[in-house]
């Protein structure tokens, strides 16, 4: 029946509504529901081609029925569509604003989505978000850093934890080349362990390149 | 309650039963039935974002069809949550079975169903909440279980919640302590 696709758009994105990803996007089931509306917004069209614009609803209600119907149902399917999108920037933004990379971001969902793959019917794309969702995600991080940058003293999206020491171990997860900190430059070879300020790694940490210590 | 809410939508996909009031000779596949006419008279099951227009605009005098209660918050149902709210699995009747009861009583006039509900959202919450303060704390296995199991989805935010609030609470009092 018109309406089951978009159902099933929403479902998925209610159970997914509590990971910490975004699973794979649903480009099928995407394509599937506005291939719907296409249809019965032609089918709309030739319904009322006969009456060439002067439909009178009173007079023929089986017609006025089956068009409202159809309507409903291209209705429906926007909500559905608009509901999924919106979940899914709502994740995207919240990932922004913990400070996740946009690039980190991409590469990482090949992992967690082929792990997850079984949730959904993964497409085998290179990244988990679709096209478009990337560039809005590129988009908004541009947004946030100039929102951010009028505070220099300040980093908006740092942790609300007050810290209890100033220095902290850490050890590096993988590699990420030569770092500067106000005591001079470390390089961070994977597995590597440093004593460092806890303020100059604090964005590596959220990133996952390092791991805290003790 | 807003355009883009998950569980909104969700709720407006239950199904509701319907008869139509007039012959409608292309709407045969509502009734699985594609190549035939659908005629006056026919019940079936349409979700409710589908029945509640159809059944609230009229042309002329008579609306394209006429809406009943679901099973769901049937006599049957309704005489349970009188006998005791608790025994009742709500997830088995409807995955968002107050949501339904609340877009109902907005199409019904029926004060009694409203009464009820309203009991039995409040009496239930008392447990989820007891649940979900104690949940994980002590291995009371059993009927708890049972009862989590028929959480609808109103019950199951009210259950997290509830945790959550209790976690909360607590990590706040160790913090203090320090």
């Amino acid at each position: 029946m018109y309406g089951d696709l978009g159902n099933k758009l929403v479902q998925y994105a209610k159970r997914t509504q509590s990971l910490g990803f975004l699973p794979p996007y649903q480009t099928e089931t995407v394509r599937g529901v506005t291939r719907e509306v296409r249809d019965l917004d032609k089918d709309i069209a030739q319904r009322l081609e006969p009456f060439g614009g002067s439909f009178n609803p009173q007079a023929d209600q089986a017609t006025a029925c089956t068009l409202l119907v159809n309507h409903l149902s291209i209705r429906r399917n926007k909500r559905c569509l608009l509901a999924y999108h919106k979940s899914r920037t709502d994740k995207l933004e919240e990932l922004a604003w913990k400070g996740f990379d946009v690039v980190d971001l991409a590469g990482q969902q090949v992992a967690s989505g082929n792990a997850g793959s079984n949730l959904g019917s993964a497409d085998g794309g290179s990244s988990s978000l679709s096209p478009q969702e990337e560039d809005y995600i590129r988009q908004y991080s541009d947004l946030l850093a100039a929102y951010k940058g009028q505070w220099t003293d300040i980093d908006l999206t740092g942790s609300l934890e007050p810290p209890r020491d100033l220095f902290i171990d850490v050890r590096a997860l993988k590699d990420a080349g030569e770092i500067q900190t106000e005591y001079g430059a470390i390089t961070l070879t994977k597995n590597s362990q440093f004593y460092v300020r806890q303020g100059d790694v604090e964005r590596l940490i959220a990133q996952g390149y390092l791991q805290k210590l003790g | 309650m807003s355009y883009y809410d998950l569980d909104v939508i969700l709720t407006d996909s239950e199904k509701v039963p319907c008869k139509f009031e007039l012959e409608v000779p292309d709407l045969g596949y509502l009734d699985n039935n594609p190549s035939q006419p659908l005629k006056a008279g026919t019940s079936v099951n349409l979700p409710l974002w589908l029945a509640e227009l159809l059944a609230l605009t009229h042309q002329s005098s008579t609306p394209f069809l006429t809406l009943s209660l679901p099973p769901a918050l049937g006599d049957n149902v309704l005489n349970a949550l009188k006998a005791d709210p608790r025994a009742v699995p709500l997830r088995d009747q409807s995955q968002n079975f107050y949501g339904l009861g609340a877009r109902m009583l907005d199409l019904f006039e029926e004060p009694e169903l409203g009464v009820v509900l309203r009991r039995s959202f409040v009496v239930r919450a008392g447990e989820v909440a007891l649940h979900g303060r104690k949940a994980g704390a002590t291995g009371d296995a059993g009927s708890a279980e049972d009862f989590m199991r028929g959480l609808e989805e109103w019950e199951k935010k009210l259950y997290r919640q509830a945790h959550e609030g209790a976690k909360g609470h607590k990590e706040w009092m160790d913090g203090v302590k320090k």
